[in-house]
């Protein structure tokens, strides 16, 4: 396993040809705009090497039996699924951002649950490929991002009805030793510092997109792909110098590029959906529902963070015994712990698939990532209320440092004896950092939309069998407990009744 | 006459009607002209065990296999039956299946 600095070497290794801001960036480590994001990804790999994380940063490969990095991991057990969510949390805390790395490890368990299916039906060898590429994957502590939005065009028309087809990842060609792709992922988090690409399907697939119906992992340098790298709420703040950013050792959401592909081959051993479009659902169903589940964890790991940041301010300011201040806060905290209940929930709901691999109970992870794309945005509220104004109005750390202005700024920035003025202002921009900026869109749409939430809840309800149990209990259909418990037919129960009713032998008349 | 050990999950929240699937699976049984013994007395030796979990996550196979008990039995899990998705309308027919390869039934 590698630790954080080891992470950041590797990272060397590779030539990716990414563009940001009009310009080719030579050195992906030593840029200064992309390196908060590196940081964070870099914590995954170094909190495995602490004893007092070991117990749920790492795990035993079922391959191998060695001990790995859980982000390199297949679910082997509810235990799994339960850590899994419990390392979200606590890389949540320690970063205070999107760490990027569990949209592989999405990935991972989602194209290992689906090839197993697939193989079952079609009698193919997706699976084994699959694991021999995983064995590459934990041998080598790699973090793939997980690719699987298209930047889709116009969406009412099916992939292979787009005017441009490059609107979607496709398969150009089938050669005897892989096969030739092109196309394009949107907003794919971590991506430029992302050691491999996992690509899947954006959507459910018919029979005519059956070239879009594509899963294959290739290195992150891979020949033909590039990388344009996405701007984010007041980024170039980390070129002003420290303070302004808020979160400058970490940075903001998870760094997220489009991936471009351009007539890439990918040869037959990493290629592992081609075609197989009944079964694009799957794989976009259950590497959602893994990836929904997270959200229950590494938010509710940011909300405890801007939850202490709020106390903090609060105390700095001398506000902290009011009744309203209390309030807010614990409502902060009961959000938080609301969403950390579902994806708790959905991970000890979870089931063993076919492939052996455990999934989460998927109804249970969509109710998670919705009340996140509802519950943060109230948390964040909250924070910036009890934050005050400021979060708003602060002047730059350029103006703290100038002799000019800098003690009439200290004393306007004073707060209780004991908080000075430079940690109070630190402390705002961390609160600013977090509830203003790209982390509140991204806790709407990360993992997809409300609305495909919304799609999920309402297939996986139930709602027959809930029309069902009030039936029997409107007495519209028979209840054989009921029956049961007073010894006869209801009907002729119910006429009994009336009759006592009709002829006054009821003891209250 | 082979003897299956019914077993029910707690039925909290089922994603199948576990007790139209057992009404179904005798009805199927009875047409085949095949004859079972079905007892849900946990206290009876049966030569199969089928436990009819309402959904995946599968308590009551969870709880079977922590019991150390007789290591024949097939498990309805919702719509999976031991490691293979099945609709809910053919469960009783592909358990009639598995019964045929289990207990060495004779093929109708």
């Amino acid at each position: 396993m590698m630790n954080g600095k080891e992470y950041i070497e590797s990272l060397r290794g590779l030539n990716l040809e990414v563009y940001f801001f009009g310009q080719r960036i030579k050195s992906i480590v030593d840029e200064p705009m992309f390196q908060p994001h590196i940081h964070t990804a870099a914590m995954t790999y170094n909190l495995a090497h602490d004893p007092e994380h070991q117990e749920i940063m790492t795990a035993t490969s079922h391959l191998t039996g060695e001990r790995i990095n859980r982000f390199t991991h297949i679910h082997q057990s509810i235990d799994d699924l339960v850590k899994k969510v419990r390392m979200m949390r606590l890389l949540g805390q320690k970063t205070g951002t999107c760490f990027q790395r569990c949209v592989g490890l999405d990935g991972l368990n989602a194209v290992y649950v689906t090839t197993y299916d697939i193989d079952q039906k079609h009698g193919t060898n997706y699976h084994e490929r699959f694991k021999n590429y995983l064995l590459e994957v934990q041998k080598n502590d790699w973090m793939p991002s997980g690719a699987m939005t298209d930047a889709r065009g116009d969406r009412s028309l099916r992939p292979s009805k787009q005017k441009y087809p490059d609107t979607y990842l496709h398969i150009k060609e089938k050669l005897e030793d892989g096969i030739i792709v092109s196309g394009m992922k949107a907003h794919i988090t971590g991506a430029i510092n992302s050691h491999e690409i996992i690509t899947m399907p954006t959507r459910t697939m018919g029979e005519e997109d059956r070239d879009f119906a594509l899963s294959f992992a290739i290195p992150a340098d891979a020949k033909g792909v590039t990388y344009i790298f996405s701007r984010q709420t007041n980024d170039t703040r980390r070129l002003d110098g420290v303070l302004d950013g808020g979160n400058p050792k970490y940075g903001i959401v998870g760094g997220e590029a489009i991936i471009i592909f351009k007539d890439v081959f990918v040869p037959w051993e990493r290629v592992f959906m081609a075609g197989e479009y009944e079964f694009t659902n799957e794989l976009v169903e259950t590497f959602a529902g893994y990836h929904r589940s997270n959200y229950g964890g590494c938010k509710v790991g940011l909300a405890d963070v801007v939850i202490g940041g709020s106390n903090w301010i609060a105390e700095a300011h001398g506000i902290e015994r009011a009744s309203h201040i209390v309030d807010k806060l614990t409502e902060m905290i009961a959000m938080a712990e609301t969403c950390w209940s579902c994806t708790l929930a959905c991970s000890y709901e979870g089931y063993k698939t076919p492939s052996g691999a455990y999934h989460i109970h998927p109804l249970l992870a969509n109710v998670t990532k919705l009340n996140i794309t509802r519950m943060v945005y109230e948390w964040m509220r909250l924070a910036q209320d009890v934050a005050g104004g400021k979060i708003i109005t602060l002047p730059s750390e350029k103006d703290l440092e100038n002799p000019e202005t800098m003690e009439i700024l200290a004393e306007c920035f004073a707060g209780k004896e004991g908080f000075p003025p430079r940690d109070i202002i630190k402390m705002l921009r961390l609160i600013e950092n977090m509830s203003v900026g790209a982390g509140l869109p991204e806790a709407m749409h990360g993992a997809g939309s409300p609305a495909a939430q919304k799609i999920m809840i309402a297939r996986r309800s139930g709602i027959n069998k809930k029309m069902e149990l009030a039936k029997i209990i409107a007495g519209i259909r028979k209840d054989k407990y009921f029956e049961d418990i007073i010894g006869k037919n209801e009907t002729a129960h119910w006429d009994e009744v009336k009759k006592k009713i009709k002829g006054k032998k009821v003891q209250i008349y | 006459m082979p003897s299956i050990g019914l077993r029910y999950c707690g039925g909290c929240n089922p994603q199948i009607d576990r007790s139209k699937v057992i009404r179904k699976l005798e009805e199927g049984l009875k047409e085949r002209g095949m004859e079972l013994d079905f007892t849900t007395n946990r206290q009876s030796a049966v030569d199969l065990s089928l436990l009819i979990n309402g959904c995946m996550h599968a308590c009551l196979e969870e709880e079977y296999l922590m019991e150390g008990n007789s290591p024949q039995f097939i498990s309805v899990k919702g719509e999976m039956v031991s490691s293979q998705y099945v609709k809910e309308e053919y469960i009783p027919e592909f358990l009639i299946k598995k019964f045929i390869d289990v207990l060495n039934f004779p093929p109708h």
